[in-house]
C-alpha cells in the first residue's frame, strides 16, 4: 500500500507481497480444476516481478513525482527475469501468459529491443477502487449447489471391490427404461440398481441401506424408520425434477413433441447432470432455493435465444447430458455465478459508496446524520451493513473507516503518545 | 434387415406408408454397443432420424409403436413432420 509522503510516493514491500499473495490465492479458490490452478512457480514469478517492479516503482518516485492514478508499467526483459529466477525465456513467457489468464497482470507491451513493458493489477499495488473481495461465491448462493460443482471425481476408489458378474438370475433389472417414469435408479432407492454404489471421493458405501443391513438385527426398526423418511425426502425431490423439466420444456422448447420414453430419459439426465443424483443431504428449504437458481439459468438462457437468431441449444438429451462439456445446460452455472457475483460486487460498492458519502457529509456538518456523534454513525452504518451477512463486505467497509476517517495517521500518532 | 431376434428384442417399431404404395415396417435398435443397457428413446430418436433424412420426401405416414401385442403408440409423422 501506498504511504504517500509530503512529496513521494513509496511502495512498501511487505504489504505488497501479501497483496499479491492474497491475490493469488483468492484466485486458487475461484479454481476446481487442478490444472488451472497458479503454482508454486507461479507464484515465484509473480513475485519476483513485484520485487523488481516496486525496486523500480520507488526509484523512480525518489527522482519524480509519480502519478499515482497512472502508474508506469514495470520495463524488463525476458531474458533478465529468466536470468534472475534461473529457468528459461520460454518459462517465463508461459508463466506470464498464466498470469495474465488470471488477471494478476493486467496489461504486457512488446517493445522490440526495448523489452517488455507490463501493467500490474491495481489490486496488487493496491491502488484498486474500495471493493469487496471476491470471495466463495459459491456458497453465497447457495449451499446444494456448492457441492455438485466443487466436487472431484473419477479418483480410483483406495479399496478394491469385486466387479459384479454377469448373473442372469439377478433380480436387478437391468433395462435402461422404466415403466413408471420415476428416473432411472430411484424406483429401487439406488442410483445403479446394484448394491454396490460407492461414494467417489470417501469410498463410503451410497446407499445407507445396505449399510444398515449390516447393522445388528434390533436396529432394523430404527433404520426403517430412517428409511422412510428419506423416501418421503425423495418423491419431494423427484417432483422438484419434474418442475424444472416442465418448466424448461415450456420455456425453451415450447413446440417439441416428445414420446414418454424420451421424456423419461431426460429427466434421467436431468437429475444426474442438473440435480447431482440428488446425493446432498441438504435441507428442502436448501433445495428450493437451488431449485429457484435452476428457474433463473432456464430463464437465462431464454434471454440468451431471443437476443439473436443465431443463438440456438442442442436437444434436450444433448443439452441435459451429464457429460455434455461443450453447449450443455452445465455450463450455465458458471455463467449463473458470474452473473451474481457481478450482482453482489455492484451491491457492495453502492453501499460503500454510499458509507463513504455519508462520512463526508457528517465531516462538513451535512447530511441527515449531522446531529449525530462519529460513534452513533458508526453503530447506524454497522447494523445496516450487518443485516446483508457478507464477510467481505465488513472487511471492505473497515478499509473504507480507515480511508475515511484518517485512521492510519492516527496510528503513529498514538504510539508517539505512548512513548 | 435385422434379424429375427434383433427384431424380437427391438423395444420400438415404426411402421411407414410410402407414397409409392408401400408399407415396411422398421425396428429400433436400442443400444449404443452390443452389451449396453437398452435406451428406447434412442431407438426412437434414431427411427426419427431415419424418416427425416434417409426416406425425406419418401413417406406419408408413419407411427412408431412398442414392439409388443398391443403396443401403445409412441409417436406418429403426417408429411414429414411430427404431429
Amino acid at each position: 500500500m501506498e504511504e504517500q509522503n509530503s512529496q513521494n510516493a513509496h511502495f512498501s514491500f511487505g504489504e505488497v507481497f501479501q497483496n499479491t499473495k492474497s491475490f493469488i490465492d483468492r484466485y486458487n479458490n475461484r479454481q476446481i480444476k487442478l490444472t488451472q490452478k497458479l503454482n508454486a512457480n507461479h507464484r515465484a514469478t509473480a513475485e519476483l516481478i513485484t520485487r523488481l517492479y516496486l525496486k523500480q516503482l520507488n526509484k523512480a518516485a525518489q527522482l519524480d513525482n509519480l502519478d499515482l492514478e497512472n502508474l508506469p508499467g514495470f520495463n524488463t526483459y525476458n531474458e533478465s527475469l529468466a536470468k534472475c529466477k534461473g529457468c528459461t525465456k520460454r518459462t517465463i513467457i508461459n508463466h506470464k501468459e498464466r498470469l495474465k489468464q488470471s488477471g494478476f497482470i493486467t496489461q504486457e507491451e512488446h517493445r522490440g529491443k526495448g523489452g517488455v513493458e507490463i501493467w500490474l493489477n491495481p489490486e496488487v499495488l493496491g491502488m484498486a477502487k474500495l471493493s469487496t473481495p471476491l470471495g466463495d461465491n459459491v456458497l453465497k448462493i447457495g449451499d446444494v449447489t456448492s457441492i455438485f460443482y466443487e466436487k472431484a471425481k473419477n479418483f480410483h476408489p483406495l479399496v478394491h471391490e469385486h466387479q459384479e458378474r454377469l448373473n442372469n438370475n439377478s433380480k436387478v433389472d437391468k433395462s435402461g427404461t422404466q415403466k413408471s417414469g420415476v428416473p432411472y435408479g430411484h424406483e429401487s432407492g439406488k442410483a445403479t440398481g446394484t448394491g454396490h454404489e460407492q461414494d467417489k471421493n470417501t469410498e463410503e458405501n451410497a446407499n445407507p441401506s445396505s449399510k444398515q443391513q449390516l447393522k445388528a438385527p434390533e436396529r432394523y426398526y430404527k433404520a426403517e424408520k430412517q428409511e422412510r423418511v428419506a423416501g418421503a425426502g425423495r418423491i419431494f425431490l423427484l417432483s422438484l425434477i419434474r418442475q424444472f423439466w416442465d418448466y424448461a420444456r415450456k420455456v425453451l422448447y415450447p413446440d417439441l413433441i416428445l414420446s414418454e420414453p424420451e421424456v423419461r430419459e431426460i429427466l434421467n439426465l436431468i437429475w444426474e447432470s442438473v440435480y447431482g443424483k440428488l446425493q446432498s443431504n441438504a435441507t428442502e428449504k436448501d433445495w428450493l432455493k437451488y431449485q429457484d437458481t435452476a428457474f433463473n439459468r432456464v430463464n437465462m438462457v431464454a434471454r440468451w435465444l431471443t437476443r439473436s437468431p443465431g443463438h440456438w441449444i442442442p436437444k434436450p438429451h444433448i443439452y441435459f447430458h451429464p457429460n455434455n462439456e461443450r453447449n450443455g445446460f452445465k455450463k450455465t452455472w458458471q455463467w449463473y455465478v458470474k452473473q451474481e457475483t457481478l450482482k453482489i460486487e455492484i451491491r457492495n460498492q453502492l453501499l460503500l459508496q454510499q458509507v463513504k458519502s455519508e462520512w463526508q457529509q457528517h465531516e462538513q456538518n451535512k447530511g441527515r446524520f449531522r446531529e449525530k456523534t462519529r460513534l452513533q454513525l458508526f453503530r447506524i452504518q454497522q447494523k445496516r451493513l450487518a443485516g446483508y451477512r457478507d464477510e467481505s463486505l465488513n472487511q471492505a467497509y473497515q478499509q473504507c473507516l480507515q480511508r475515511c476517517l484518517h485512521l492510519q495517521s492516527l496510528k503513529p500518532k498514538q504510539e508517539a503518545y505512548a512513548q | 434387415m435385422l434379424s429375427e431376434q434383433m427384431q424380437r428384442e427391438a423395444l420400438s417399431k415404426c411402421i411407414v406408408w410410402f407414397y409409392d404404395g408401400n408399407v415396411r415396417t422398421f425396428y429400433s435398435l436400442d443400444k449404443t454397443h452390443k452389451r449396453a443397457l437398452p435406451n428406447q428413446g434412442l431407438g426412437i430418436r434414431r427411427l426419427e432420424k431415419m424418416l427425416m433424412e434417409t426416406f425425406k420426401g419418401q413417406w406419408e405416414t408413419s407411427i412408431i409403436y412398442e414392439n409388443k401385442p398391443n403396443g401403445n403408440e409412441l409417436a406418429k409423422f403426417k408429411k414429414g413432420a411430427r404431429v
